[in-house]
């Protein structure tokens, strides 16, 4: 039941961010919306839970999408090493510094694009519209990333003691 | 012998290298070890059902509100008793839609190939990259490297293909390369993805006549696209001292904002010895 959840919110994410989304243009420039679900998984599901279905999604990701292959699959990695890592020295709770995660992710994604774009080949160039794609997704992130992250953690936590008829694992929200 | 530290950094560093090393082996072959068709057969259907309630829930709504506005417009008609004007509308509604099909058909009767008409169904997840999702694949006869083209201009070329969805790289995408010629004077040149709404049209050289509003199409070299399909018209134009290649922007005809449908043009059947025996 709880991986149904969030297999279920997964794909409502992905669903979403590639039909949904684009019908409407105030939110053509809006980011990954897997990212806070990413962070997400990394808080509540343990290494062993969380690391396949993390590549899993990137995989998913990377066939849907027209970037490099393996593009979504090294940033979600990443992203999970590193939000490993941040967990080591911060609570959960600190919801203030926990939401800025969401915004540095998303830069973090942007600099692996160019990067690919760099590897691509000697003559690469930058898109004409590379400004809008970094600044807007910044800003969508800056304002409803720390929103997403904490509906998601609020949304889990409902879930889990509906299910359980107790709180989620104590390590996951210290 | 090691540290557990040590062996950490330089499982890291080993890591990170190979990462970088496949990254680049991807980003220059597009290639992505069969991985596509499936996870396009698990996700494709459900964007199919979401698009076409999406696409019925606004079409309802559109016709609310066409359904309001027809009302009011009616009444304001019996009272003025002016039933003439609203008949005229009517007669030039049908005439534009009349015009708008025969386009279309008339454009799949000029394509000497067979085209397969699909719907598109999702975008790509990533501002960067542009490519969408079709409800069309192998079982319709589409495979990797089709052209997709709309009566408007070239929209861009198959990439993958499972059974019954596939994935279209549109011309806007950095990864996409067109083998182009100016209209008016034969300049020759690659069409490139540039933005979001923009082409590079790259490798023009300068000894030849082009000009702001030249309408750019495909020259059938590069063996995807058919000779002769519209792609844009040029925007802009510079030149640098230092090259002998124009700097040249294209603004193509398509919107592809806007890409609902689209038409994939078959390749013809090769005939062989045997299946004409």
């Amino acid at each position: 039941m709880r991986y149904g959840f969030y297999i279920g919110t997964c794909l409502f994410l992905i669903l979403i961010q590639t039909t949904i989304l684009p019908y409407f243009n105030a939110f053509s420039g809006i980011y990954d919306l897997l990212i806070p679900f990413v962070i997400f998984i990394c808080i509540c599901l343990p290494i062993r839970e969380s690391l396949p279905f993390v590549l899993i999604l990137g995989l998913i990701m990377d066939n849907l999408s027209g970037s490099p292959f393996g593009f979504y699959l090294t940033f979600y990695f990443w992203l999970f090493v590193g939000v490993r890592w941040v967990l080591k020295f911060l609570r959960v709770s600190n919801k203030f510094l926990l939401s800025f995660v969401v915004v540095i992710a998303v830069l973090i994604e942007n600099i692996i694009v160019i990067g690919t774009f760099a590897l691509s080949g000697p003559d690469w160039q930058l898109p004409a519209d590379a400004f809008k794609n970094i600044a807007l997704p910044f800003f969508w992130a800056l304002i409803t990333g720390p929103i997403f992250l904490l509906g998601l953690l609020a949304l889990s936590r409902r879930f889990n003691i509906q299910l359980n008829g107790a709180s989620p694992q104590p390590n996951a929200y210290g | 012998m090691f540290s557990k530290k040590m062996v950490l950094i330089v499982g890291g560093i080993v890591l990170i290298t190979v990462n970088v090393i496949l990254l680049s082996v991807t980003s220059k072959s597009q290639s992505n070890f069969g991985f596509g068709r499936v996870s396009l057969s698990f996700v494709a259907p459900f964007q199919e059902l979401v698009t076409r309630s999406v696409r019925f829930a606004r079409g309802i709504w559109g016709h609310y509100f066409i359904l309001v506005s027809v009302s009011q417009e009616n009444d304001d008609l019996k009272k003025s008793l002016n039933h003439a004007i609203e008949k005229n509308n009517q007669w030039h509604e049908l005439e534009l839609a009349n015009k708008r099909l025969r386009n279309l058909l008339s454009f799949q009767r000029s394509l000497a190939n067979r085209v397969v008409a699909a719907e598109v169904i999702g975008k790509d997840p990533s501002t960067w990259f542009k490519t969408v999702t079709i409800d069309k694949g192998k079982a319709d006869g589409l495979q990797k490297g089709l052209p997709v083209v709309l009566p408007q201009g070239i929209a861009g070329q198959v990439i993958e293909a499972s059974d019954h969805y596939s994935k279209v790289m549109l011309i806007i995408d950095r990864n996409s390369a067109v083998d182009a010629l100016v209209q008016r004077s034969r300049a020759r040149g690659i069409i490139k993805g540039a933005s979001a709404d923009q082409c590079r049209f790259e490798f023009v050289l300068r000894k030849h006549d082009v000009q702001v509003g030249d309408t750019v199409i495909a020259s059938g070299l590069d063996g995807v696209y058919p000779k002769g399909l519209r792609i844009g018209r040029v925007s802009d134009l510079s030149e640098r001292s230092s090259d002998i290649f124009y700097e040249i922007t294209v603004e193509p005809f398509v919107d592809y904002e806007k890409l609902e449908e689209v038409l994939v043009v078959l390749r013809p059947k090769i005939q062989t010895f045997a299946s004409q025996q």
